[in-house]
C-alpha cells in the first residue's frame, strides 16, 4: 500500500450540548435561525499522517479528547470540521465488551461481536479455534459470558478484535484490565501487526507503554494538538508539562493526593530529582544514541539530593527492547554504591556493549535508599539505537568461537547421540 | 488498488459502519442524491449485513422464549387469548353476525377478528419496540462502528416471524379443525401483503427510533398512539354493521392504512366465503367492503402507497440524522 494508512486534516469535534429539549424543538423548528445550544469542543484542529507499519500513541490528561479523536476515527461518531481518510479495513477496540450478550456463551459471542465488525460468519468459523486459542478461555467458551471475570471479557474482545485481520487497528485504553501474561500476549500480538504494515493506534495514561510501543504520539489538551511526533520526545513533554502544571495547581489545590504532594515537594527542591540523564561515547563530550555493537558507551545521570540524611537514593538504568523485553539493568544498590552529597553526576560506564541491533528504551529510575520506592522515572530524549553489522541473531552477541576438530564419536554410554544415528 | 486509488479523491459524509477504506469521510450532511440512493440500497446493505440481521434476530428470538415453559407457543398465545375474549362477547354476547353465512359458521366475526389482531399485533409490537431501539442499543451505536439501521431492522422481522408463526396456526387450525375453511388461491397473497407490512413497519420503527434519540418523549407518546390506533381500525368492529352512525367517518376509515392492511389480510385468509358473505347476487353489501378477490390488490395497493412513503421519510429522517447519534444516545 502507497502513501498513508491514515490521514486527518484539521479534524475537530464539537458536542452539542442542549439545556433543555424545548430548547432542542425551538432549534429545529426555526431551521437554523436560532441556536438553542452550545457547543463544546472535544478536539480542535487534529492533522495526522501515520504511514502503513507505524504505532501511534495518544496520551493526554482526562478529558484531552483522546477517546473522540479514537471514537472519530474507529467512525462511531461523525466530525464537526475536517476530514479524514482510512486507507484499509479498520478495527476498533473501544470498549472491552461492547456488543457482548451476557447470556449468550463466549463461542455465540465470538460471532456475534465478528459480524457486527462486518466479518462473515464462515469466516469466523473458520476462525474459531484459532480465536478460542488465543483467548486461553479454556472450558469457559461455552459457558455464559456473565460468569468471566473481567480479564476474561478482555481476552475475548482482545482476540475477536485482532482476529478481523484489520489494517489498521484502534485501541482505547484497554490493556488496564489482563494480567501481565496476556498483556505481554497482546503486546506481541500488536508488534506482529507492525510487522505486517498495519497501523496501530491507542491511547494510554502509561507514558511508559506509549513509549515502549510506539513510534510517534501526540499529546493532547483539552482537544488541543499540543505536540506530535517522536514518541519520546512526546511523552517528555508531557511530562514537564504536567510537573509544571501540578505547580501552578498547588496554590488551589489543598487535598493533596500523593502523588501530586510528591511532585510538589520536589518542585520546591526537599525531594530527591534527576536533573538530566544523557548518552556519551565513552570518555568523550559526544552525545550519542545510535550505537553499533562493540561499542562504548556511558551514561551520564545529573542528580540532586537535597537533604541526603532523610533521603538516601539509589539509582538503577535499566535497558529494555521495545517490545517490553527487559535486556539488563543495572542499580546502585545492586552494586553497593552510596550516593553521597547533595549533587552529584552518576557515569554508567559500558565498554564493548554487547546488545544486537534493535531500538532501546533507558529508563533511569531515582530509588529510594532501599531500592523499593520509586522517586521518579526519567527517560532518556532519545531511544537507544544499536545497529549490528554481523548476522548474529537473538538479543545478545555471546561469546563464541568455531573450531574443526578430529574428535571421534564418543562411545555408547555418551547418551546425547541417539543409537540409531550414530549406526 | 485500482478502486481505492480511483476514489482517493473522492469524499463523503458520515454514515454509521465502518468508513470505506480510502474514502474521505468529512462533517458535511448527506446530501440529497445520498440519501435517494441509501433509500435504493437498502437491499444492497442488507445483503451485506445478512449475517449481522440473521443472528441478530435468532438471537432476539431466541432470548425472548427461551427458558420459558411455553416457549415458543408464547407468540401463539397473547392473539388467541384476545380471540376467545372478543369471540364470546361480540358473536355470544352482542349477537353481532355477517349476513349470508352458511349454518355453522357464526364464528366467521372470530377469525374477521383474529386475522385483525395478528396483523395489528405485529405492527404495535415492531413500532413501539423499535421506537426505542436506538437509545437501548446505545452502547453499540457508541461503541461498534455499526450500521445503525440494522437495529430497527432486526426488531421488524422479529415481529414478522412472530406473525408467522400465528398465520401458521391459524392455517392448520382451518385444516384440522371445522371452525373455517381455509384459504384457496388467496392464501398467494400471504408473502406479498408480509413483505410490504414489513416495510411499513420497518419505515415507521425507523422515524420513530430515530425521532426518540433527540426527543425522549416519543415513545410514550406512540404507546397512546398505538392503542388509539387499534380501536380507530376496524378490528374489533365491522364498519359494514355500523349503520349510519359511522357515515361521518368514514373518510377517516378510508385513509387509515391499517384499515386496508387489515382488510388485504382478511381478504387472503378468509378467502371466498369471506366474499360471498359480503355480497347478495352481483350486489356488494355496504359501500366500503373488501369484497372481490381484486379488491386485495386494491387494499395492498393503497398499503403499499403509505409503506414506501414512511419508509421514504423515515430513511431520509434517519439518514440526515444519524451522524449525531453517537452523541445523543
Amino acid at each position: 500500500m502507497k502513501g498513508y494508512s491514515l490521514e486527518t486534516e484539521g479534524l475537530g469535534k464539537a458536542f452539542r450540548l442542549y439545556p433543555s429539549p424545548l430548547k432542542r424543538i425551538a432549534e429545529a423548528a426555526s431551521f437554523g435561525h436560532y441556536k438553542g445550544h452550545h457547543e463544546f469542543w472535544a478536539l480542535k484542529d487534529v492533522s495526522l499522517r501515520l504511514k502503513p507499519g507505524s504505532t501511534f500513541g495518544l496520551c493526554g490528561a482526562n478529558g484531552a479528547g483522546k477517546s473522540t479523536l479514537l471514537k472519530l476515527l474507529a467512525g462511531t461518531t461523525a466530525p464537526t470540521v475536517g476530514r479524514y481518510r482510512i486507507n484499509g479495513r479498520v478495527a476498533s477496540l473501544l470498549e472491552l465488551g461492547a456488543g457482548f450478550h451476557m447470556d449468550f456463551t463466549g463461542r455465540a459471542n465470538i460471532i456475534m461481536n465478528g459480524v457486527m465488525m462486518g466479518i462473515s460468519r464462515r469466516e469466523l468459523e473458520k476462525k474459531m479455534d484459532s480465536i478460542i486459542e488465543f483467548a486461553e478461555l479454556g472450558d469457559y467458551i461455552d459457558e455464559p459470558v456473565r460468569t468471566y471475570s473481567s480479564g476474561m471479557g478482555l481476552r475475548l474482545g482482545f482476540s475477536v478484535a485482532v482476529a478481523v485481520d484489520p489494517d489498521v487497528m484502534i485501541i482505547d485504553e484497554v490493556f488496564a484490565v489482563g494480567d501481565m501474561y496476556f498483556q505481554k500476549k497482546c503486546v506481541d500480538r500488536i508488534f506482529e501487526f507492525k510487522q505486517r504494515g498495519k497501523t496501530i493506534l491507542f491511547c494510554s495514561h502509561s507514558l511508559y507503554d506509549i513509549r515502549q510501543l510506539c513510534d510517534e504520539a501526540i499529546w493532547l489538551d483539552r482537544g488541543n494538538d499540543m505536540a506530535q511526533g517522536d514518541s519520546v520526545e512526546v511523552t517528555n513533554k508531557y511530562m514537564a508539562y504536567q510537573r509544571h502544571h501540578i505547580d501552578a495547581a498547588e496554590g488551589i489545590v489543598t487535598d493533596h493526593t500523593d502523588a501530586s504532594d510528591l511532585e510538589s515537594r520536589r518542585s520546591k527542591g526537599e525531594l530527591p530529582e534527576i536533573l538530566d540523564a544523557r548518552v556519551y561515547r565513552s570518555d568523550t563530550n559526544e552525545e550519542c544514541y545510535e550505537l553499533t555493537t562493540g561499542d562504548s558507551f556511558e551514561v551520564r545521570v545529573w542528580w540532586k539530593n537535597p537533604a541526603p540524611e532523610n533521603t538516601p537514593i539509589q539509582i538503577g538504568i535499566g535497558f529494555l527492547r521495545q517490545d517490553m523485553t527487559t535486556c539488563g539493568g543495572a542499580s546502585t544498590n545492586f552494586d553497593r554504591i552510596q550516593l553521597e552529597g547533595r549533587e552529584g553526576c552518576l557515569v554508567l560506564k559500558m565498554p564493548d556493549i554487547q546488545l544486537l541491533s534493535g531500538r532501546f528504551l533507558v529508563p533511569v529510575v531515582l530509588f529510594d535508599g532501599e531500592g523499593v520506592h520509586r522517586y521518579q522515572e526519567y527517560s532518556l530524549r532519545d531511544n537507544l539505537i544499536v545497529r549490528t553489522n554481523t548476522r548474529d541473531i537473538g538479543l545478545f552477541l555471546l561469546n563464541h568461537a568455531w573450531e574443526q576438530t578430529t574428535h571421534s564419536v564418543p562411545a555408547e554410554d555418551g547418551g546425547t547421540i541417539p543409537k540409531e544415528r550414530v549406526g | 488498488m485500482t478502486p481505492q486509488a480511483e476514489s482517493s479523491t473522492a469524499s463523503g459524509g458520515f454514515s454509521s459502519g465502518s468508513p470505506a477504506p480510502g474514502r474521505w469521510v468529512t462533517s458535511r450532511p448527506p446530501r440529497v442524491f445520498e440519501v435517494v440512493q441509501r433509500f435504493f440500497s437498502l437491499p444492497k446493505r442488507m445483503l451485506a449485513h445478512r449475517d449481522l440481521i440473521a443472528i441478530s434476530v435468532k438471537r432476539d428470538l431466541e432470548a425472548r422464549f427461551s427458558g420459558t415453559m411455553l416457549g415458543w407457543l408464547w407468540p401463539l398465545v397473547h392473539p388467541m387469548f384476545l380471540f376467545v375474549v372478543y369471540y364470546f362477547i361480540f358473536t355470544k354476547l352482542l349477537n353481532f353476525k355477517i349476513p349470508h353465512l352458511p349454518e355453522g359458521q357464526e364464528s366467521a366475526l372470530g377469525i374477521f377478528m383474529f386475522c385483525g389482531i395478528m396483523s395489528y399485533a405485529t405492527i404495535s409490537e415492531g413500532v413501539v419496540r423499535g421506537a426505542n431501539t436506538f437509545i437501548e442499543n446505545g452502547n453499540l451505536i457508541k461503541k461498534l462502528a455499526f450500521p445503525a439501521e440494522i437495529l430497527p431492522l432486526n426488531i421488524s422481522l422479529v415481529c414478522s416471524v412472530t406473525h408467522l408463526f400465528a398465520l401458521a396456526v391459524f392455517l392448520l387450525g382451518c385444516l384440522l379443525t371445522p371452525i373455517w375453511e381455509a384459504p384457496g388461491l388467496s392464501a398467494l397473497w400471504i408473502p406479498l401483503i408480509l413483505a410490504v407490512q414489513l416495510v411499513f413497519i420497518y419505515g415507521f420503527a425507523l422515524l420513530l427510533s430515530t425521532l426518540q434519540v433527540f426527543l425522549r418523549d416519543t415513545v410514550q407518546v406512540v404507546g397512546i398512539v398505538m392503542t388509539v390506533w387499534m380501536f380507530v381500525t376496524p378490528i374489533f368492529w365491522v364498519p359494514e354493521l355500523m349503520g349510519e352512525s359511522i357515515q361521518p367517518y368514514i373518510a377517516i376509515i378510508y385513509n387509515n392504512p391499517l384499515y386496508h392492511l387489515v382488510s388485504a389480510w382478511r381478504g387472503a385468509l378468509m378467502g371466498d366465503l369471506f366474499i360471498e358473505a359480503w355480497t347478495e347476487g352481483d350486489q356488494v353489501l355496504g359501500p366500503y367492503a373488501p369484497v372481490s378477490t381484486a379488491a386485495i390488490g386494491g387494499h395492498l395497493a393503497i398499503f403499499a402507497i403509505w409503506a414506501v412513503a414512511l419508509y421514504g421519510v423515515g430513511y431520509a429522517f434517519f439518514t440526515l440524522s444519524e451522524r449525531r447519534f453517537a452523541d445523543e444516545v
